[in-house]
């Protein structure tokens, strides 16, 4: 995910690691105390709206997610998503630059926006009388955005952009490891197969019209969801939101052609040299995305595996035969597709080869044996508390009945996956470890530079030199 | 489970503001026209009570209704700069890891499972001036796991083989971090202005966390947590009655002892003039900057005028450094100031990571916006109404969570500021004249006394910086020791 903010990159680096990240979903530990309340319509230009009330703090959400991402650009046009979630900061129709900033942030609220494979999203955090600026701001650039888009204005978001790459994936160590993961993972041309800042070639050989067309047809009000969130009149929001939206056009209906889940024909070994001193390995299979019920056991199974210190891999490689100094294991899972992966970083005196022979050795064991009724029961433990807490953020609760919403045509489907989540047994758990972990993988080692024979099984592993500078895989 | 609000407020809110909607329908919709605001709302500061208990400790309890979640907080007075002994920097991270490992009557494993089993965890870290250990929980499994905390804080038996481990981990994360360049530039800034004798320019290094016995760890967690130093926030779905009832009761093997530190730092090394320090790092696609210099502590008469005034500078996006140096150069992904505050002399720095090509020329304007801010660019009243409000109307965000409420109301009385603190806010930012912003621009912007500290590739970025004639050059390594011979290397890779 990449932000028009920036990321701390303590926080990227935790996320790489080891968090077992769980798809955005409703969490609560008994079947009946899950509750947002909320209620949802749609306009007539086909604008979904969700509203939820709740007055804990004078502050309202304002959310905007369009279902388009970068699984939406085309190879060779690629980053268009995120470009926008730049743009879209810089003024609109009736609204000069500066405006959206300074009626926020300027009054003690925020604003940012994130972009994913399957979606982007807009939104401002304000005090509860400003709601109806946020709905001016955010009504005036789905409309209007393209009134006042020029090339200059294109142009200097281009280079931010270029920016926000250097720091956040050619100067972090690591940096470019997701995006030699979806080349290697995806064939050629596959939407999930490119980053999502994009390739910057594609970014500066963009048109004007290029990116207008792409424009007109993502960000239209039937392929959005508003979602408002927090302390406001719900009778008030909903004139206010007819006011500012109504009126604007509808688009085309957007295709959604089915996407092919990742499946490796054979297993890949890599090898890529960056500017590190420590060595990395990482390990990764295809899976499926969140809308498949195997999403739950596989992400079940991430918790039984990493996370804490009694998590299989973690008892085993951290503690018990201290190779690794970390150890993590998640379910990565999109719309379309997912991935599960392991992440390893070896003690000094360890080599890489020595850490994926142990990470099999744990795996296999798993597959034998399947989960025991405590690890189960521990991984499913945490779910009450994080569900609570994620009820005290007003955007938090935006984005989990957006998510639904848009995604699954129901803006309460964080009870349906919480419930699912709980039903989950060791039998489900072990399915999906012996049908997922036994395919075709990709291992990938990543080596301070001059030092490919620290890759595990060096002599096996392919050198990842240079990354295409436009879309594709390295098949 | 509902959240439980107020109605009758509510109810109240919806007479008035229906009329308004009434009259909003009629008028046409001009889209130039920004809304106007209604009144901001009224803050409410949650209330708090404060106690104090038999141990010495003080307990403050916030009732919060609404959800059935428990923030617990014991923050302790004094940090590593207190209580690290010389040569020993990173004992005290090492000890709070430590309690993890065990306990009289429990392995780490054990107290894992029954964490997990419980859905929460307890977090326990050691800062420069402060540490913590604590949790949030559900309502139902509060006492639960105040007992394991307990456990954890007074019986831990640091096993030796443990502490092997976590130094492992330790020493990797250093030689991590030496890849990163914005972790290098943070640390070699803070050894340029502090030095290597004052607290706040050393950290923990190999040769620190190699010296560390298993002895340090036992003796720093003997001296360390003690509740003579310690506050105890409880904020959540409490009473104050039933918080010093469970406390009490969870925490009754801890005896009186300990007392809050004085915090006397060594004197600052004489200001040196603005320089340029140069660390090379080779083939890197950006350079990481970090300009500055020593600050005044929180406690400071000038806080309410500093930070309106760095609000201007630096505070926000569109804030004078980020809107010239990336929205309207292009520079940057993002770039910022900042005022760090303690109870010493905490640095004020402001920076971001700039395009390699663009080093000098980013210089540039991070110079003429620092000089623009002490005088050469007047600041605006409009400037000054967008920090104020900012500031102001970003209060009630630090009440939107229990352990962000938590965090409000502990700060308070760690930095010794009044309980009427959050009340009285508004007014002290509202009463800061743009005679006062002037004042504390020049004192503590001091351009002439400016480290300016970039991470960067030296063969690219040197002789443009150079020409720059901005300040003279210095090399140094990645420990901010001065490099000898300070030639420039053949070639970047």
């Amino acid at each position: 995910m990449t932000n028009r903010r920036r990321v701390l990159p303590a926080l990227a680096l935790v996320l790489t690691l080891c968090c077992a990240l769980q798809p955005v979903w409703g969490q609560n530990g008994s079947a009946n105390s899950i509750s947002i309340p909320f209620e949802t319509y749609k306009l007539p230009n086909g604008l979904t709206v969700i509203l939820s009330v709740d007055h804990a703090v004078p502050t309202v959400a304002v959310n905007v997610w369009y279902h388009v991402g970068s699984k939406n650009e085309m190879p060779g046009r690629t980053g268009f998503a995120h470009l926008f979630e730049h743009v879209m900061f810089t003024g609109s129709g009736h609204i000069p630059y500066g405006t959206h900033d300074k009626l926020t942030e300027g009054v003690g609220g925020s604003n940012n926006g994130s972009t994913t494979n399957d979606r982007t999203n807009y939104y401002e955090t304000i005090p509860s009388n400003y709601l109806e600026s946020a709905l001016w701001l955010e009504s005036d650039r789905m409309g209007f955005l393209l009134d006042t888009l020029d090339l200059e204005k294109l142009n200097a978001q281009r280079e931010v952009v270029k920016n926000e790459r250097r720091q956040s994936y050619d100067n972090q160590p690591y940096g470019r490891v997701s995006e030699i993961l979806a080349a290697a993972m995806y064939p050629k041309g596959h939407p999930y197969s490119w980053p999502v800042i994009g390739s910057m070639t594609d970014l500066s050989e963009a048109s004007q019209e290029d990116v207008k067309a792409f424009f007109r047809l993502y960000y239209a009000p039937n392929n959005a969801t508003l979602g408002v969130v927090g302390d406001f009149d719900p009778v008030i929001a909903k004139k206010l939101i007819a006011r500012y939206f109504t009126d604007l056009p509808q688009g085309k209906t957007v295709e959604r052609p089915s996407v092919a889940l990742g499946k490796l024909e054979m297993s890949k070994r890599l090898v890529y040299e960056d500017a590190v001193q420590v060595p990395r390995l990482y390990i990764q299979w295809p899976t499926v995305g969140f809308k498949r019920d195997d999403d739950y056991p596989l992400s079940v199974m991430s918790s039984i595996l990493s996370g804490s210190r009694t998590a299989r891999l973690t008892k085993a490689l951290v503690y018990d035969s201290q190779l690794a100094s970390q150890v993590g294991a998640f379910q990565n899972s999109a719309e379309d597709v997912g991935v599960f992966q392991v992440t390893v970083v070896p003690r000094p005196e360890h080599t890489l080869t020595e850490l994926e022979a142990a990470v099999d050795q744990v795996i296999q064991k798993f597959i034998a044996e399947g989960p025991t009724a405590e690890e189960l029961q521990k991984a499913k433990s945490g779910l009450e508390l994080s569900f609570l807490r994620g009820l005290e953020s007003n955007l938090g609760k935006a984005n989990q009945l957006i998510s639904g919403s848009m995604f699954y045509g129901n803006p309460g489907q964080f009870r349906t996956d919480y419930q699912k989540t709980l039903a989950v047994t060791a039998a489900d758990v072990k399915r999906v470890a012996a049908m997922y972990l036994v395919r075709s993988r990709i291992v990938l080692s990543v080596v301070p530079k001059g030092k490919k024979d620290k890759a595990s099984k060096a002599p096996e592993s392919e050198t990842v030199t240079m990354l295409p500078a436009t879309p594709g895989g390295r098949s | 489970m509902n959240r439980q609000r107020p109605h009758i407020a509510f109810a109240t809110a919806l007479l008035i503001t229906l009329a308004s909607v009434a009259s909003l329908a009629q008028q046409p919709l001009d889209r130039t026209k920004a809304p106007t605001p209604g009144a901001n709302p009224k803050l409410t500061v949650p209330a708090w009570t404060t106690q104090q208990l038999s141990n010495g400790a003080t307990l403050i309890v916030s009732q919060r209704r609404g959800l059935p979640l428990v923030s617990f907080n014991i923050t302790l007075v004094g940090g590593s700069n207190q209580f690290e002994p010389a040569g020993k920097r990173g004992v005290a991270a090492l000890t709070a890891s430590m309690l993890t490992e065990g306990t009289k009557s429990k392995t780490g494993d054990q107290l894992s499972d029954a964490l997990q089993l419980l859905g929460t965890n307890i977090n326990a870290g050691v800062g420069g001036e402060e540490g913590s250990i604590g949790f949030v929980s559900t309502r139902k499994n509060f006492d639960a796991t105040l007992a394991i905390l307990a456990d954890m804080m007074l019986n831990s038996t640091f096993p030796a083989d443990a502490l092997d481990r976590l130094r492992a981990r330790t020493l990797v994360n250093l030689t991590q971090a030496k890849d990163q360049p914005v972790a290098i530039g943070g640390q070699v800034f803070a050894k340029i202005l502090y030095g290597a004798d004052h607290p706040y320019g050393q950290r923990t290094t190999e040769a620190s966390v190699k010296a560390i016995t298993r002895d340090d760890v036992v003796a720093f967690s003997k001296t360390y947590f003690q509740p003579g130093r310690a506050i105890i926030t409880v904020v959540g779905d409490v009473t104050p009655l039933s918080a010093k009832a469970s406390v009490e009761k969870g925490l009754a093997a801890w005896t009186k002892g300990g007392e809050k530190p004085a915090f006397d730092y060594t004197k600052l090394p004489e200001l040196q003039t603005a320089k340029i320090y140069l660390v090379d790092k080779p083939g890197a696609a950006q350079s990481v900057f970090n300009i500055g210099l020593p600050g005044p502590p929180r406690n400071t008469p000038d806080y309410f005028a500093i930070q309106v005034m760095n609000t201007i500078l630096g505070g926000m996006f569109q804030s004078r450094l980020n809107a010239n140096i990336r929205e309207q150069k292009g520079y940057s992904y993002g770039v910022n100031s900042g005022f760090t505050y303690g109870k010493g002399p905490g640095a004020f720095r402001a920076g971001g990571s700039i395009f390699s090509g663009k080093t000098d020329a980013a210089l540039v304007e991070f110079m003429k916006e620092l000089n623009g801010i002490v005088g050469e660019r007047p600041i605006t009243d409009e400037e000054i109404k967008v920090a104020k409000d900012s500031l102001i109307q970003s209060l009630p965000q630090r009440f939107a969570s229990v352990n962000a409420t938590s965090n409000a109301i502990t700060s308070l009385v760690v930095q010794g500021l009044p309980n009427d603190y959050y009340q009285t806010y508004a007014n002290n930012i509202a009463a800061v004249t743009k005679e006062d912003l002037m004042r504390v621009a020049k004192r503590y912007v001091d351009i002439k006394h400016l480290a300016i500290v970039i991470v960067g590739d030296r063969a690219k970025i040197e002789e443009p910086l150079k020409a720059t004639g901005i300040a003279p050059i210095t090399h140094i390594d990645i420990e901010g020791n001065p490099v000898s011979g300070g030639s420039a290397p053949s070639s970047s890779n």
